[in-house]
């Protein structure tokens, strides 16, 4: 087993979780390299979680992408036990998770993580300003502070004035706000958000995605964030895992996922997403060609590309790329042409 | 397309099945006729078997120990005792005099105003009026005191039924390893017909209110465990997982979060429970429970029509009260939202001016004659019972023709023959069969459990009455079939018809089978028949429903598709509702054969002899005790049987 | 949930509530109230009370049929009279009843006809043979009468193959319909049968209420039935039956009968608790010597069947025989 990486804020090594009635006996056997459906024929034997490692950098957003069944749920339950593992090791903030006894644990539940679900899993027989509460309320804390902090992180996610509402009384948007803020409550280090916004229609979906953004900027949690979006994936991912049959197949930045693919999977994965909206310019930066105009406008290398070709276009010559200050090269409209034309065959 | 192929293979499999059952049925009825009146195993009826001398022996030393052996001295007779003096403090507070007293704690007025009282700080006031106008009713009918002591009866065993079942329940619902423990005992309670438990309960506990509470609670405890273990396993998971994330012990998301949200099934349990109490409240007057179970079981030993039915309709009466103002609480539309400050302070106004009339009404209760006695001339059971005995004499004189004639019809034309088929003929032939039969309809498994459970019932030495038995559940089921999709498919289909019938069914739910058991024998006379329409009254309701429901769920787009392309009625219901409602109609079938059985049993009062008959034998009859014992583990063994297969069955298809 | 806390707050103050009533009118009850309302027999109120420490709480079996209920009935008032509380507890009769006993539920069995049945009870101690009453019960076969009309010779046990098909129904089997009596009830019919080699097959009727069911078709639509049935009964006053003779009874327990005799006469049994018999209380002085003829018991149940309550019918014959219930009061 690799070293934990004692600067990241989650460090993940050989985790496994294995359902079924022998467990054990699949960690790092031939048999769990199968197949789902043959594993299942022949052991019995779900494999949901095969030998994952990775590490989150405090502040980080880390994506987990990855199709139904693929693992992605139990993967981020076993980070928090609410799954206990199979096998492998688990550190967040310095702690191995599962080592530590259950009251540490629920005191981490309390206090330093917080978790965000796809059915938002509210209490539907508490008042919105007590589901946000909750985790305070279980904690012991008094009834007038925790209301007061509750009512703060309300108005944080947009939903002052429905403190005293029911969630039924809520639409599907205003109740993941109420998921939101209930996992905000705490000041947790680290915030869980599994597939969150999975339920709500897209309009809904992309205000709920720039409130993340947002949040995100204004209080800057570690994140693990579940998702089947890809789009999804790479408006909010720092780095995105992408999972198949419970292991992690490539990990990277949205760019580098797009631009290099580790295999069919993942390219086929990637296939969907207009390049043009996730590479920069740093991906198509090349020596200028003899001839060609090097003093165009400068952008800086870290330029979506859909954002740079209206000022390439109206340039009408290439631009130069650079990256704090440094040049890379310049990009013409051809080669902003070339790759979306390469997007549509 | 892969479906399409699969479909036509389960269709073709299907077919095979049908001819091979065929078949079976052939050969079986050649062979019967061939060998018929061979190896039957017939016993007379005064005769034990070894095996009923067995468990007479075993009988007879139990009740030898009833005062030495430390089982009854330190666990049976004290546990009576405790119930007995619980049983007999709610009775004294609202049935029985107090000593030295003429009349209970609390007179008839007291009560009325502690129901008006409770049902209104439950519900609303239309219930209030509901539940005390019925009381009332019970009063006018001249059963004021027997319906008190059956109350007091039903609310002691509900109280200990779910102050033991609530905890058992909440913890099986929480814990898988509790539950598949439990399970055996909650599917078998569900099969074991009422009559049975009596007899071997009253070796451990005998005769008396206490015997019958407790009779009583290990009836309903299971339902309570059950509607709560379902109630907690049936939530939604994710406000559970997300409330253990938030680092809840497992009580505190216990308290504040599974059972708040579980509140409206366990309510619902808690109906349930009353109901089923209730109903055995009723037959528990065979082993000595006191109140409105005593006149009908009476009238059925005396054929008085009359009196029977003025105690079996303050049954119904007391029935419909307690099922309103229990399930007036559970809220019908599935809202977390409490109501506004202003109606809150409105109805605590209310609820405390309901409570000052409660106590108003307790002290008048206390002081004065007339609230405290209910008054001797208002009294209508004289009345009631003669009208009813002149309508029910009319009735089965001018109708005497017509049902003798329907009952021999099928007596001559199903009855006796499927009878001759199943125990005339020899008993491992019919093992034979059953066993095939289990086979084509459940597999594998299936048929070799009804082997080994019919060769024990061979082994008791009840063979041949297992088979009467059986004879008349499965032509009472035939029949209830049929009427029950009739009428089914024309409520499902019509909701004039569904507003109409449905308050009949829903109070046939609640009438004790015992209370029209004497009318059926003043139509069919001492008969098997008078048995097996007992049990088709009796099942009619609860299959008819469930057809119903099966019929309107079949989607509307179904329908609509299959109208759009020109189908008649007959064509819509036979070629799209009934097929889409396949399901429903297996557990009808499943549904309908358990609680035949459990009616066809009591025909053991009316001379359809049989199992039922026997376990009667056996508790009036000490000689008997082991047969009748014997019996009773016999219906047991075929309602397992006839559950097993019917529910295999139904999962296949 | 706001509404819940209310109510249950509501039904706890109600009892608290409740308390108050209760303490604040105890000793005040209802009995003195109606006493002062018919005022002036207060010192009649003080004697029946003084008896009434003596003389306890009884509870008798009250099995179904109507000649039972006029002994339960006439020992019920007389016991009242004395100042007794006596319960009437339905059950059914044997087994049930011994194990009432055994329970302490029941402590009188006004008739029994089991023929000495109770003797493993008896034997544990707390179920007392307390002696005859005074009746007499004859089990037997009978038949309705016009078929004694027009087949004379029916009544003669011997004769009866000859008329086998005659009872032949759907429920017999193509043999003739041999009408058991109830579970309870002495039977030996099969016995009979098997004796007689008679072409008859035994069903078993669950209930008196069966019985009577049979007897009163075949009266009133002249059908045949050969059936089960007793004296004393009042049934005998509506329906005409007749019973069908077999040589002279040799035996007293069911066990010893060979089938080729008739049913015995047997004398009914009362039955005590040893509680009662124990505790040296009038009503127990009553039970002991408590004796009485089929004639008056039957004068009691034709009253209630012809629709008097039972209490004013076993009142009138007490009133009528003063003489001998006072002989019983020892
Ligand atoms: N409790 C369980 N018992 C057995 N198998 C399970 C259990 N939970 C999950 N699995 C299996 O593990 C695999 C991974 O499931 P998981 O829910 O983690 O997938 P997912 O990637 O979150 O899918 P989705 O996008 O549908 O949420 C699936 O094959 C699933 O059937
Ligand atoms: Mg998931």
């Amino acid at each position: 087993m690799s070293e934990h990486n004692s600067e990241a804020a989650i460090s993940v090594r050989d985790l496994w979780k294995v359902f079924g009635p022998k467990p054990e006996e699949l960690i790092n056997s031939e048999d769990a390299k199968l197949p789902r459906a043959e594993l299942m024929k022949k052991t019995g034997n779900t494999a949901a979680v095969v030998d994952v490692s990775f590490d989150v950098a405090p502040n980080e957003v880390f994506v987990v992408m990855g199709l139904s069944g693929s693992g992605k749920s139990t993967l981020v339950r076993c980070l928090t036990r609410l799954i206990e593992p199979t096998a492998g090791s688990v550190e967040i903030l310095g702690e191995d998770i599962l080592k530590v006894n259950t009251s540490r644990l629920r005191h981490l539940r309390r206090t330093k993580f917080s978790m965000v679900f796809q059915h938002f899993g509210l209490l539907p027989h508490r008042k919105v300003i007590d589901n946000i509460a909750y985790a305070l309320e279980v904690n012991g804390v008094k009834k007038e502070a925790r209301h007061k902090r509750a009512q703060e992180v309300i108005d944080l996610v947009g939903l002052t004035g429905y403190g005293q509402s029911y969630p039924e009384q809520l639409s599907g948007g205003m109740q993941q706000r109420v998921g939101l803020a209930r996992a905000l409550a705490v000041d947790p280090a680290v915030m869980f958000l599994d597939e969150p916004f999975s339920a709500l229609d897209p309009l809904i979906r992309r205000d709920m995605q720039a409130e993340v953004i947002r949040l995100h900027k204004e209080v800057g949690k570690t994140m693990v964030f579940i998702t089947h979006d890809l789009s999804e994936a790479m408006k909010l991912g720092d780095r995105i895992a992408i999972m198949r049959d419970g292991a992690i197949v490539q990990m990277d930045t949205p760019e580098n996922l797009v631009a290099k693919p580790a295999d069919a999977y993942v390219a086929d994965f990637m296939r969907d997403i207009p390049k043009s909206h996730v590479l920069t310019l740093k991906s198509l930066a090349r020596a200028p060609k003899p001839g060609e105009a090097t003093d165009g406008p400068e952008l800086d290398a870290s330029t979506v590309i859909r954002d740079a070709s209206p000022i390439i276009i109206q340039a009408g010559r290439p631009i130069r790329v650079a990256s704090n200050g440094k040049p890379l090269g310049i990009v013409s409209s051809e080669d902003v042409l070339k790759l979306i034309a390469g997007e549509e065959q | 397309m892969s479906t399409a192929v699969v479909n036509k293979a389960t269709k073709i499999i299907q077919i095979r099945r049908l001819y091979l059952f065929l078949f079976v049925v052939i050969a079986w009825v050649s062979l019967a006729t061939i060998f018929r009146g061979r190896a039957t195993l017939a016993l007379p009826v005064s005769e034990n078997s070894p095996f009923n001398d067995r468990v007479g022996a075993v009988a007879a030393a139990i009740r030898a120990g009833r005062f030495e052996n430390p089982a009854f001295i330190y666990f049976f007779n004290p546990l009576r005792e405790i119930i007995d003096s619980a049983v007999q403090l709610v009775r004294t507070l609202i049935a029985i005099p107090v000593s030295g007293s003429i009349i209970p704690v609390v007179g008839w007025f007291g009560v009325i105003g502690i129901v008006a009282f409770i049902v209104y700080a439950s519900s609303n006031f239309k219930f209030t009026f509901l539940a005390v106008a019925l009381l009332l009713g019970t009063g006018v009918l001249g059963m004021w005191t027997s319906t008190m002591d059956t109350i007091a009866m039903t609310l002691t065993a509900v109280i200990f039924s779910l102050g033991i079942g609530l905890p058992l329940g909440i913890w099986a619902g929480l814990s898988d390893r509790v539950l598949t423990f439990l399970r055996p005992f909650l599917d078998l309670a569900q099969i074991v017909p009422t009559l049975v438990y009596l007899a071997p309960l009253a070796l451990f506990f005998l005769i008396g209110a206490a015997s019958a509470t407790i009779a009583t609670m290990i009836y309903s405890i299971p339902i309570v465990i059950r509607i709560t273990a379902l109630g907690i396993r049936g939530l939604n998971n994710s406000p559970v997982e997300a409330s253990i994330s938030m680092g809840s012990t497992k009580r505190q998301t216990l308290a504040k979060v599974q059972l708040p949200m579980a509140k409206q099934t366990i309510i619902l349990g808690v109906n349930q429970t009353v109901m089923a109490a209730l109903s055995f409240v009723v037959i528990a007057a065979l082993i000595g429970a006191p109140g409105l179970g005593g006149p009908i079981i009476n009238a059925l030993t005396v054929r008085n029509v009359g009196d029977g039915f003025v105690a079996g309709l303050a049954v119904v009466l007391v029935a419909i009260m307690l099922d309103r103002s229990t399930s007036a609480a559970v809220k019908t539309k599935k809202s977390f939202v409490p109501p506004s400050a202003d109606e809150i302070k409105r109805r605590r106004l209310n609820v405390a001016a309901m409570g000052g009339f409660a106590v108003l009404s307790i002290y008048l209760s206390r002081n004065f004659l007339w609230a405290a006695v209910w008054p001797e001339n208002i009294n209508t059971s004289k009345i009631v019972s003669n009208a009813t005995n002149t309508f029910v004499d009319y009735a089965t004189t001018t109708l005497y023709f017509l049902t003798i004639g329907f009952r021999e019809l099928i007596t001559i034309a199903i009855l006796n023959p499927l009878e001759t088929l199943l125990a005339q003929s020899p008993w491992f032939l019919t093992v034979a069969a059953i066993a095939i039969i289990a086979l084509i309809i459940g597999g594998r498994g299936v048929a070799i459990l009804s082997v080994i459970l019919l060769l024990a019932i061979v082994y008791t030495g009840l063979w041949r009455d297992t088979m009467l038995t059986l004879t008349q559940v499965i032509v009472a089921t035939l029949l209830t079939m049929i009427i029950g999709i009739t009428v089914g498919v024309w409520i499902g289909r019509s909701q004039k018809a569904d507003t109409a019938i449905r308050p009949f069914l829903d109070a046939g739910q609640t009438l004790p089978a015992f209370v029209y058991l004497i009318p059926m024998l003043g139509l069919f006379g001492p008969t098997r028949f008078t048995a097996i329409a007992t049990g088709i009254v009796y099942s009619i309701p609860v299959v008819t429903k469930l057809v119903a429901d099966g019929i309107k769920n079949v989607p509307k787009s179904m329908v609509e598709a299959a109208i759009a392309n020109g189908s008649t009625s007959w064509q819509v219901i036979t070629k799209v509702q009934l097929p889409a409602s396949k399901r429903s109609l297996l557990l009808a079938a499943n549904q309908g054969l358990i609680f035949v059985l459990a009616v066809v049993v009591i025909g053991g009062f009316v001379g359809a002899g049989g199992l039922g008959y026997l376990v009667l034998l056996g508790s009036s009859k000490p000689e008997m005790q082991g047969k009748g014992l014997s019996a009773g583990l016999a219906i047991l063994l075929l309602g397992i049987v006839i559950d097993r297969i019917a529910q295999t069955g139904a999962r296949r298809k | 949930m706001k509404i819940k806390l209310n109510s249950r707050n509501a039904i706890a103050s109600l009892f608290i509530a409740l308390g108050l009533v209760l303490s604040a009118c105890s000793g005040a009850g209802v009995d003195e109230g109606a006493s002062t309302d018919t005022s002036g027999s207060t010192t009649e109120e003080t004697a029946t009370e003084a008896v009434a420490a003596e003389c306890g709480e009884w509870n008798i079996a009250m099995h179904a049929w109507v000649g039972y209920t006029a002994g339960a009935q006439v020992l019920t008032n007389v016991g009242e009279e004395l100042g007794c509380t006596i319960n009437q507890v339905k059950l059914d009769e044997a087994g049930v009843t011994y194990d009432a006993i055994e329970a302490g539920s029941i402590d009188v069995i006004v008739e029994d006809w089991g023929g000495g049945r109770w003797q493993e009870w008896a034997d544990r101690g707390q179920l007392v043979e307390v002696g005859e009453n005074g009746n007499v019960g004859l089990i037997g076969m009978f038949v309705p009468a016009w078929m004694a009309e027009e087949y004379p010779d029916i009544t003669d046990a011997a004769n009866l193959n000859k008329y086998a098909e005659l009872f032949e129904t759907s429920e017999s089997g193509g043999k003739g319909a041999w009408y058991e009596g109830p579970p309870g009830y002495t039977t030996i019919g099969e016995k009979m049968i098997a004796a007689g080699d008679l072409n008859f097959q035994v069903i078993s009727t669950g209930s008196e209420a069966a019985l009577v069911e049979l007897f009163t078709q075949a009266v009133e639509n002249k059908t045949a039935a050969l059936g089960y049935f007793y004296e004393p009964h009042n049934l005998f006053g509506a329906l005409d039956l007749v019973r069908i003779n077999w040589p002279e009874n040799d035996w007293s327990a069911p066990e010893e009968a060979d089938g080729s005799t008739d049913y015995p006469k047997s004398p009914l049994i009362k039955i005590a608790s040893k509680n009662l018999i124990d505790s040296g209380d009038p009503f127990a002085t009553v039970f002991q010597n408590w004796t009485w003829t089929n004639a008056d018991q039957n004068q009691i149940a034709a009253d209630i069947e012809a629709g008097t309550d039972p209490a004013v019918a076993a009142q009138k014959w007490i009133d009528a025989n003063r003489a001998t219930v006072d002989g019983w009061l020892g």
